[in-house]
């Protein structure tokens, strides 16, 4: 409703923009226009017809009144062969105000004579084209000549040569250029009577065709957050060129779907992960407000608070960090990357977590195959190592070893492996351990300070890059973690 | 009262306990896990149940089946991370008394924890009474015939459970079980020591004796006449 009041306005506006802004307007344009089209041409080959039958229909009735022009002509009576015009017997003109014009001439003794209204100053030669058009005090002539006509009149028993005449007959052309007109009149206004009705049926007809489109509209406009299923009515189902449309609604809204209970999800496992700490922060300073305490107390305390509330910054950041991988992971933030050396970045993996793996008594093995070359940003694929790395020397045995392997097999994908010797992932937690918030026992890993978004934003990161990552373990002796960068990306 | 706290966030549980122990003057203990948990739940008698949802080695909800299942009648207060509407039904379904979201205030948790003490033991009010004797269990102070009592934080303990059970036998081991925590050495003989400073301090200046013994059964705090 409101859209639509929205583009009236619009339409009010800037006329200019009806074509591109309505369907509607379009298709009634272009029924318009061929429509005009289609009349201008019956107008023209109707008026080119009927002119050129009316004007050989004229062209008979003027050689038949040239023939009867011929029929006054009589021989004398002195058997000289001389003629003479009988004008007594000429009927008169069809139409009185603009009377027919002859002339006859004989071969013997040239101009025999000419209509008594023949107007001073016309002159027209016995010679020339048969038919031909000119303009008379502005009136539209047709003018004949015919030649070689024999004297109709038969004497009896004559013994001259038959004289023979040539006649011009000139006769007004109004009748028929009122005709002419009168027929593209008609023509005219019956194309303009089919045009009207013509769109009224285009109206009506897109009106039609355009209704399933409104109902997948009204459909289209009751889904929300809370009702992701887009209903297509029969309708529009059944045409199909509405097919691709529904089709992308509905995948798209599927995507959609996916990706907002996605971030609903992750909200509610912040929100859950967010509480937890925030209750020991209240509950500490709560207690130590309940009675008055002894200054070590409150220094305790205090200090307890401290320690939370850097933890509090620490998953924060944690989880600012995975929402910036996952967003890299969606593509928004493309950026010009430079091919770098994937065994230089564990390298300098292996020495930013050296502090943990010295606390640990961990050794960590790098085995390197040469530089194994890969587009990407190093801080992305250091993050990765050190979120695997950080994991084995967490989950391995104290004074454990961790190797790291970067291999290429051939311009096949590099692969890049972490093993630890730890007491592994439990079968059940293995398929989750990518999850966000996921932890396969919180009690061990909140004693060793992770929060379960590491391996989620390793996998967010190496999926951004094309990548894959995969664990396998075995309880008891170790986990080892995969990952393999694509060939294409390098 | 004793009171169990099954969570495994340890600072959480620490000071959850601090503030019963010190404001309530509950006997408290403390499980990190579900399994843990779920064996002092079943190995000691507590009066109110604290319980987080999130748990290690067993999820709370379970613990709160198998609870209840084995027919335990003790109240369970579930303290959970989670707010929405289907896990709070869910647990309530699942035979919680009552719910409080983290992150909580702790003089709520306190209110409710009394309050569901009180009411496990069929005492809505939360100001006890037994004849003359007038307990008030939210500012802990005890009077009778309008006189103030001033009992010493143990022998308040014992009044306290006492008063929350009138006519009612409580043996010995009762006792010890509901006002020590775990870590405690119990001694019967202590309890006949604030027996008798509680029976001192309540009965002076009374006709009406109020905690009468049971030669080899235990104590019953009851107005008057000594029960047959």
């Amino acid at each position: 409703m409101n859209q639509e009041h929205n583009s009236d306005t619009h339409r009010l506006i800037r006329p200019g923009s009806i074509l591109r802004g309505s369907i509607k307007a379009r298709l009634i344009t272009i029924v318009v226009l061929s429509q005009t089209l289609l009349a201008a041409g019956l107008v023209f080959t109707g008026v080119v017809y009927t002119h050129q039958r009316l004007l050989s229909t004229l062209d008979a009735g003027m050689q038949a009144r040239a023939m009867s022009v011929a029929a006054l002509v009589r021989y004398a009576e002195d058997a000289s062969g001389n003629v003479y015009f009988d004008e007594t017997l000429m009927p008169a003109s069809l139409d009185p105000a603009h009377p027919d014009l002859f002339a006859v001439w004989t071969e013997r003794s040239g101009l025999l004579t000419r209509s008594a209204n023949w107007p001073a100053g016309l002159e027209v030669p016995p010679t020339g084209s048969d038919h031909w058009n000119f303009k008379l005090a502005h009136v539209h002539y047709r003018g004949l000549r015919v030649f070689q006509v024999p004297v109709l009149d038969r004497e009896e028993g004559k013994t001259f040569r038959p004289q023979v005449l040539t006649i011009v007959y000139l006769a007004p052309k109004i009748q028929l250029d009122a005709q002419v007109k009168q027929a593209g009149i008609s023509i005219a206004l019956s194309s303009l009577l089919l045009l009207g009705a013509t769109v009224l049926l285009a109206l009506w007809g897109i009106r039609r065709g355009l209704l399933p489109l409104q109902e997948l509209a009204a459909q289209a406009g009751l889904v929300s957050t809370h009702n992701w299923e887009l209903h297509v009515p029969d309708d529009a189902q059944q045409i199909r060129e509405l097919r691709p449309l529904t089709q992308s609604m509905t995948t798209m809204l599927a995507r959609l779907h996916h990706s907002f209970d996605q971030q609903r999800e992750f909200l509610g496992n912040a929100a859950h992960e967010l509480k937890t700490p925030v209750a020991v922060l209240k509950s500490t300073l709560q207690s130590l407000l309940q009675r008055p305490r002894a200054s070590e107390e409150y220094r305790a305390g205090l200090e307890h608070s401290l320690e939370d509330l850097e933890r509090l910054e620490q998953l924060l950041q944690w989880m600012l960090r995975l929402a910036r991988a996952e967003q890299w992971a969606h593509g928004a933030l493309r950026r010009d990357l430079q091919v770098i050396d994937v065994t230089a970045t564990c390298e300098e993996a292996v020495e930013r977590t050296r502090q943990l793996a010295e606390s640990r008594k961990a050794t960590v093995h790098l085995s390197k195959n040469g530089p194994v070359l890969f587009r990407a940003d190093p801080e992305d694929l250091q993050l990765v190592w050190i979120n695997l790395l950080e994991n084995a020397v967490r989950y391995g045995p104290e004074g454990g070893s961790v190797e790291v392997a970067v291999t290429r097999e051939n311009a096949g994908p590099s692969r890049i492996i972490f093993e630890d010797h730890g007491a592994g992932i439990p079968a059940a937690d293995l398929p989750h351990v990518f999850e966000r918030f996921y932890r396969g026992d919180p009690s061990r890993t909140r004693a060793t300070g992770g929060f379960g978004l590491g391996l989620a934003i390793a996998k967010a990161l190496v999926e951004a890059y094309g990548g894959t990552i995969t664990a396998d373990s075995e309880p008891g002796k170790g986990t080892r973690m995969t990952v393999e960068l694509p060939v294409g990306h390098n | 009262m004793r009171v169990l706290i099954i969570e495994d966030e340890p600072r959480l549980a620490e000071n959850i306990a601090r503030s019963l122990r010190e404001i309530a003057g509950y006997a408290v203990d403390i499980a990190h896990d579900g399994q843990e948990g779920l064996f002092m739940a079943e190995s000691s008698e507590y009066d109110v149940v604290l319980l987080d949802l999130m748990l290690p080695q067993m999820d709370g909800m379970q613990l709160l089946g198998r609870i209840r299942q084995a027919g335990q009648r003790t109240p369970v207060l579930v303290v959970t991370a989670r707010d929405d509407k289907e896990s709070v039904v869910a647990l309530l379904n699942a035979g919680a008394d009552d719910y409080l979201t983290k992150p909580f205030d702790l003089g709520e948790l306190l209110a409710r924890t009394k309050a569901l003490i009180r009411r496990g033991k069929g005492q809505p009010s939360p100001v006890l009474s037994v004849g003359d004797l007038e307990l008030n269990t939210v500012n802990r102070s005890v009077h009778r015939g309008g006189r103030l009592i001033t009992l010493t934080a143990m022998e308040y303990r014992v009044l306290e459970y006492l008063a929350h059970r009138p006519r009612a036998v409580v043996s010995k081991t009762e006792l010890l079980e509901h006002l020590y925590d775990y870590n405690w050495e119990k001694f019967s003989n202590v309890i006949e020591v604030y027996i008798s400073g509680l029976r001192r301090k309540l009965d002076d200046g009374s006709s009406r004796q109020l905690i009468h013994t049971l030669r080899g059964q235990g104590y019953v705090l009851q107005d008057g006449t000594q029960p047959g």
